[in-house]
């Protein structure tokens, strides 16, 4: 059988003497890791579908409000309860009971609850990895401490610890609901990530590492985080939903975002009030909201497929 | 990086004992195993599972876990006790001079990065040098570790890549440092026979190339009497018999090495029976007294329950057993065990 002789490299696509099939070059392209995930992303057509929907309400969301500024609190009794009209391109849903423009009210809404959605699961993320991975990788007393308190937090009913610490630290402030749906939501994503550590603390790439010399903050950062991203993606992506879901219900209880600033929550509250008069008023913030989570949930689904590193693309 | 020669050798195993302190009892995994390796000479290790093997060199390497600890002896690289240095100085030593490759090279490879990703980071983490020379050396290693066009082999992650190659990758990342000894557990073991030969080939030539020594454990003693300078056997936490190869292969002393030769199947040889040593390996929680071996030994006989010292039996040949170096049973009587057992201590405590 013949060796590789050091420094020689064998002739691409060689017969493959000596070497068997193992060492023959293959010459399909190679794909980086983000190809790869792009490509099994964009063969889930729901996760698709997902991703063009929130990138839409995104851009409205971000796009509308700049424009009209503070129109989305602007009333106008002359303009009370005009019917919705697509000739009006100006306020192609019309105007509630008190005059203000639904379509731009509608769009400031959703832009709340982007906004609530997407910063409280940042916190959840960064504090949930932060505790998880502390306690998956140093184990022991510590971990045990930090699961405690997860179960401690876990067992208070969380919604009502929302709206005693909006209740306590002022309701109407979004930056308030932001902090108590972070505070409430972190534990799922730190006992994801603690799962996936102590999984990851005993495979053979940290055994290794450690053996090339790498540091605790290294291992950590390094090999392990993005090993345990697939899940917190997942429940990232869904906890968005839910964020904008739980915002929506305070606000809906006059807990979280009051009038005249607008969300989804406190639309569907002045909704309906005037469900007799226009029903049709309840129908806008609620399939906004439908969509939001419907979108965040189907990309939740898409990345999880996406991000594994171990499936291989299906042809 | 400067190699100092001198008269220690690289690395001085002395009486390293490490412990597991389970549930159930102490468990003595390695229990004063004493050793050295010379510049650039492989050592072969073997034994049974749970000998103590993998554990001694994961001592070497200071990477015993909970709940176990390295409980007394020392470990000398080129002199400085690696038992005794801080955290930081270990890391600095692991990978850069002492690397380690492991028994599964499907797993030891981290799945979300390329193969020249790795081998860059095992670079950078010991020279102060740019990401692009990094992976320059990143390439350069894969390409002497035999790996076809090794550009391209960079960009690629493990699961694209075949056990054999993965554990050229696993070799490229250990030497890319050129450590001065190099501990590779079980390196082929998961590698069906092809590929095994084409690894120990490999490994020959880099050993030749970079004058490195090897800490090589298996318990295949084919790669053994392919690779190893001086072996070391191991049973139950102990050294039971150390030699050079030659000698271990030609006139085994202990029974429990004999009885691995016996064990190996041979081409062209006609027998009904594959030979088996007796019995299984003692529970390490209830550890025989007196030889550890003395169950499953043909030779077993009184003065066993005695236990034996690692005494020298010839220029060079150490034996943990009672019989005499030429293999006869000793001159039987308490008197003569009460001798033996005084020749032991004194072996005990004579510098080795």
């Amino acid at each position: 059988m013949e060796s590789t002789q050091l420094g020689q490299i064998p002739a691409k696509a060689t017969t493959g003497a000596g070497q068997g099939a193992v060492d023959e070059v293959d010459l399909t392209p190679v794909r980086t890791y983000w190809q790869l995930a792009r490509q099994r992303f964009m063969q889930h057509s729901l996760a698709v579908v997902g991703l063009i929907v929130m990138a839409i309400l995104v851009t409205l969301a971000l796009v509308v409000p700049t424009i009209t500024g503070s129109l989305y609190a602007k009333t106008s009794l002359s303009l009370a309860n005009h019917p919705p009209s697509l000739l009006n391109p100006f306020a192609p849903l019309g105007y509630d009971s008190i005059g203000m423009n639904v379509f731009i009210r509608l769009v400031k809404a959703l832009q709340t609850s982007l906004f609530v959605g997407f910063s409280a699961v940042s916190i959840i993320v960064v504090v949930g990895i932060t505790v998880g991975a502390i306690a998956g990788y140093v184990g022991g007393a510590v971990d045990n401490l930090l699961m405690r308190l997860v179960d401690v937090v876990l067992s208070l009913p969380s919604f009502f610890l929302i709206v005693m610490m909006v209740a306590l630290f002022g309701t109407g402030n979004a930056i308030v609901v932001i902090v108590a749906i972070g505070i409430v939501g972190w534990t799922t994503a730190a006992r994801l990530v603690r799962a996936e550590f102590l999984s990851l603390r005993e495979t053979d790439f940290v055994q290794a590492a450690r053996a090339l010399g790498a540091g605790d903050r290294r291992i950590i950062v390094r090999h392990m985080l993005p090993a345990a991203m697939a899940p917190v993606v997942v429940a990232a992506t869904l906890g968005i939903a839910d964020s904008v879901v739980v915002e929506a219900t305070l606000s809906f209880l006059s807990f979280g975002i009051s009038p005249p600033e607008a969300s989804l929550g406190n639309m569907l509250t002045n909704a309906q009030e005037f469900f007799y008069r226009q029903p049709i008023l309840i129908l806008y913030p609620g399939l906004t909201l439908i969509l939001v989570v419907l979108a965040a949930s189907f990309m939740g689904d898409g990345l999880r497929d996406a991000l594994d590193p171990r499936q291989r693309v299906r042809k | 990086m400067t190699v100092h020669r001198s008269d220690r050798p690289l690395l001085e195993i002395q009486d390293l004992r490490t412990h597991f302190f389970t549930q159930d009892g102490t468990v003595k995994a390695v229990d004063g195993v004493s050793y050295e390796i010379g510049d650039g000479k492989t050592v072969g290790v073997v034994g049974e599972s749970g000998c103590g093997k993998s554990i001694t060199a994961l001592s070497v390497m200071r990477l015993i876990e909970q709940p176990g600890r390295i409980v007394g002896g020392s470990v000398l690289l080129r002199g400085r006790d690696l038992l005794r240095v801080d955290d930081a100085e270990m890391r600095d030593i692991r990978g850069n001079q002492i690397s380690m490759i492991f028994q599964e090279p499907m797993t030891s490879l981290n799945p979300v990065y390329t193969c020249g990703d790795q081998i860059s980071e095992a670079v950078s983490l010991h020279e102060a040098v740019g990401r692009r020379q990094a992976w320059e050396r990143a390439v350069e290693m894969l390409q002497l570790v035999g790996i076809p066009d090794p550009a391209r082999r960079a960009k690629q992650y493990p699961h694209e890549l075949s056990g054999g190659m993965r554990q050229r990758v696993m070799i490229a990342m250990a030497l890319s440092t050129n450590p001065e000894l190099l501990i590779a557990d079980e390196p082929t073991t998961a590698l069906d026979v092809t590929i095994q030969a084409q690894i120990l080939e490999l490994m020959k030539s880099l050993r030749e190339r970079n004058r490195m020594a090897i800490m090589l454990i298996t318990h295949d003693l084919g790669v053994i009497a392919e690779m190893a300078d001086d072996v070391v056997v191991m049973y139950a936490g102990q050294v039971v018999e150390q030699s050079d190869a030659d000698t271990v292969f030609a006139k085994p002393h202990h029974p429990y090495t004999t009885g691995l030769l016996a064990s190996i199947p041979r081409l062209g040889e006609k027998r009904q029976r594959l030979e088996v040593i007796q019995g299984v390996v003692p529970n390490p929680l209830n550890l025989p007294k007196g030889c550890l071996f003395k169950r499953r030994c043909p030779h077993a006989m009184p003065v066993c329950d005695t236990p034996p010292p690692l005494q020298e039996i010839a220029r060079g040949h150490l034996s943990r057993c009672w019989l005499t170096p030429a293999g006869e049973p000793p001159a039987v009587g308490p008197e003569a065990t009460g001798e033996l057992a005084e020749a032991a201590a004194s072996a005990l405590q004579a510098p080795a």
